[in-house]
């Protein structure tokens, strides 16, 4: 296509008078939208090299911290000069695993709702909920969840406190729903329909087809929601921050107990903290987003898989 | 063949519950806030600051004081008092004569006194103690040239409602251009290869990022190192940055749409590729492109993490795009400022209908585009 488009400008400019200004405006513009385009690559690199570059500090060097007490430690006091962040390495993965065991079913089914069974009337009710639980602020989540589940969860808890793994886990749950159901949706309707009815053809009831046939050939789409998804729950902040009581030691040992995910370590006191502090705020980000790299990359390759097929 | 009956029921069970499970939470959910939140939304707080301020002013007579019959009427200064549930004596009427529309702060400047604000006090003498005639007769006795005390009520969200949409406009003059001129980089311009392959990698991990590493990231570099401060600025370079995915692949999808035949006329006619561009591919993709700036918007609405790193919790109007006077607290950042630190669960959740308000708004707003766009292309 592109060597067509040339040929044609070359043809053009022989027949024409040759237009120097014109060509070199061309240029300069191609390179103003090439450099534009380069933003984005520029700024993922300085975002890698500056987060890296402050939570690398505090390990090297004289007086260094060290690294193995940081990544095992179970006490987070900086006045103390203690950074342990492995409790919250654990809090982080426990909440993610538990919204993804929870959310992902419920997701899917409703995404089969939405695109197999629910007749029309009720797609036009039940899609624009989920378009609308996609967009509301993560901070009315974590509104939600402090004015309503940790009530509730403070009454049957055997803790004094409703501040909870199970909180958390509740609300991101709930988060991670409309990227779960929007995303299988597409995907299950993007099933050809000659799989449905081969299936219905071999004397399958609907619910098998579905459930045999339809589910299983989108399981490339499913997993990727499923991981975007694992990324919105490891990666949610203020939300998460409100409700999960944020003890300053302690690996969760049940779901009663007091979490502080890696997230909120950053987002609490990052506003007041100098110096040794700051760095190791910005070490915590740094084993976020090893996480994070982690969920984008394996995205990244399955969709790329999918794109093959 | 009556297990696999049982069996299908209780799938089909299962799918209606997870269907009606989404449903209840979207129902609990806007039903606490509504709950929580609509005895507290009323003019007052919509048009009003925040923060009270207290001003004195200096006024002065504006006629001779004479006996009213009217309860609270100053007739020395064309204005009316009241008392309201607290027992503070503010001014319910402000009269054509007044002349507390032309006041003068202690710097001289002028100072507009509005109806609603309050007053406790007159020269020296203190007027929170009296009742409304023995506070009249105190105004009316004062010399000529009077100095009030000034308190105008807050309590309203004018300071987040701006500071938001500062941070709105000033993201998008940053992202937009650069998002939709990647976009146009990226459909028309880029020929496949590793640079192609990078920047694609590139947006795909910015899409990934949780914000809060994006705030940390804003902190460094603008905040600290750049010496902005905690800024609308600050914070609407780092939301550019959170915007660039959304906007650049909602416009490529746009950019994807228009059929090959376009360009290749536009180019057999001899028009350059800017001029192609520029005429053509850019007012077919237009729709698109208002729809990426949409999304954004919600996105900048709804957005907490980063802002709370960059653009500080203070809520007060932005006076400057860096430094002191340009710290500002969004709506999202004083929700959960409420919440977490004041514990005032009714104004968080005020705050919260006029997020999902506004959310509610932007959502139909695309969606009307989209679908005017949809069946002018005859799909």
């Amino acid at each position: 296509m592109t060597n067509n488009i040339k040929e044609e400008n070359n043809n053009s400019s022989i027949m024409m008078k040759p237009n120097k200004t014109r060509d070199i405006i061309e240029k300069i513009v191609e390179t103003i939208f090439f450099l534009c385009a380069m933003v984005s690559v520029v700024s993922v690199i300085a975002i890698i090299v500056f987060v890296f570059y402050k939570g690398v500090a505090p390990f090297v060097g004289n007086n260094a911290y060290s690294f193995f007490d940081f990544i095992s430690g179970v006490k987070w006091d900086p006045n103390h000069n203690e950074y342990g962040v492995f409790y919250m390495i654990v809090a982080s993965i426990l909440a993610t695993i538990g919204a993804i065991i929870i959310g992902v079913p419920i997701g899917l089914l409703t995404a089969v709702f939405i695109a197999e069974i629910a007749p029309k009337s009720l797609v036009n009710i039940v899609k624009p909920g989920v378009e609308l639980l996609a967009g509301i602020p993560s901070v009315i989540y974590g509104a939600f969840g402090l004015g309503v589940i940790v009530p509730l969860i403070n009454k049957i808890s055997p803790e004094p406190q409703g501040q909870s793994l199970l909180a958390v886990i509740c609300v991101l749950t709930i988060m991670i729903l409309p990227t779960i159901i929007s995303l299988s949706e597409a995907t299950l309707k993007a099933v050809p329909n000659s799989y449905r009815e081969a299936s219905l053809g071999l004397g399958a009831s609907k619910t098998q087809t579905i459930f045999r046939a339809v589910i299983p050939a989108a399981k490339s789409g499913i997993l990727s929601a499923t991981v975007l998804g694992i990324g919105r729950a490891i990666g949610e902040t203020m939300a998460v921050m409100m409700i999960a009581g944020n003890p300053i030691g302690g690996i969760p040992m049940s779901i009663w107990d007091k979490v502080r995910p890696l997230t909120t370590n950053i987002a609490m006191e990052m506003s007041y903290a100098s110096g040794r502090h700051q760095e190791m705020l910005f070490a915590t980000g740094v084993i976020l987003f090893a996480f994070i790299m982690i969920v984008n990359i394996t995205l990244i390759k399955i969709t790329s898989k999918a794109g093959e097929k | 063949m009556n297990s696999r009956k049982l069996k299908d029921s209780i799938l089909q069970g299962l799918i209606y519950f997870s269907a009606a499970f989404t449903i209840f939470i979207l129902t609990v959910i806007i039903g606490f806030i509504l709950y929580k939140g609509v005895p507290g939304i009323n003019l007052h707080f919509l048009t009003r600051q925040w923060e009270e301020k207290t001003t004195f002013v200096r006024v002065d007579k504006v006629a001779e004081p004479k006996d009213s019959d009217k309860e609270g009427y100053v007739s020395s200064l064309d204005i009316t008092l009241k008392k309201d549930k607290e027992g503070n004596l503010y001014i319910s009427k402000i009269g054509s004569d007044s002349s507390l529309d032309s006041a003068v702060d202690m710097l001289g400047q002028s100072f507009k006194v509005k109806s609603d604000d309050k007053l406790s006090k007159v020269d020296s003498n203190d007027l929170s103690e009296l009742s409304v005639a023995d506070a009249v007769k105190m105004i009316n006795q004062s010399q000529d040239n009077m100095r009030l005390k000034i308190t105008r009520p807050g309590g309203g969200i004018v300071p987040m409602l701006v500071s938001t949409i500062y941070i709105i406009l000033l993201s998008l003059v940053i992202a937009a251009p650069i998002g939709i001129l990647s976009a146009i980089y990226l459909n028309e311009y880029a020929k496949p290869g590793k640079i192609l392959n990078a920047i694609r990698f590139a947006i795909q991990n910015l899409a990934g990022i949780p914000s809060i590493i994006y705030g940390l990231f804003g902190m460094l570099i603008f905040v600290q190192y750049f010496g902005m401060g905690y800024s609308i600025l600050a914070g609407a370079l780092t939301l550019s940055i959170i915007l660039l995915p959304t906007i650049i692949s909602t416009t490529e999808e746009a950019l994807k749409a228009i059929p090959q035949t376009y360009r290749e006329s536009s180019l057999g006619l001899g028009a350059t590729k800017l001029q192609t561009n520029y005429k053509i591919i850019l007012p077919n993709a237009l729709p698109g492109i208002l729809v990426a700036i949409i999304l954004s918007i919600g996105r900048i609405v709804g957005e907490s993490a980063a802002l709370m790193l960059t653009a500080g919790t203070v809520a007060q109007i932005p006076t400057a795009i860096t430094g002191n006077e340009a710290g500002a607290a969004t709506l999202t950042i004083k929700l959960y400022m409420l919440m977490k630190e004041e514990g005032d669960i009714a104004t968080a959740c005020s705050i919260a209908i006029i997020l999902l308000a506004l959310i509610i708004v932007l959502n139909i707003t695309s969606k009307v585009i989209t679908r005017r766009f949809l069946k002018k292309q005859g799909i």
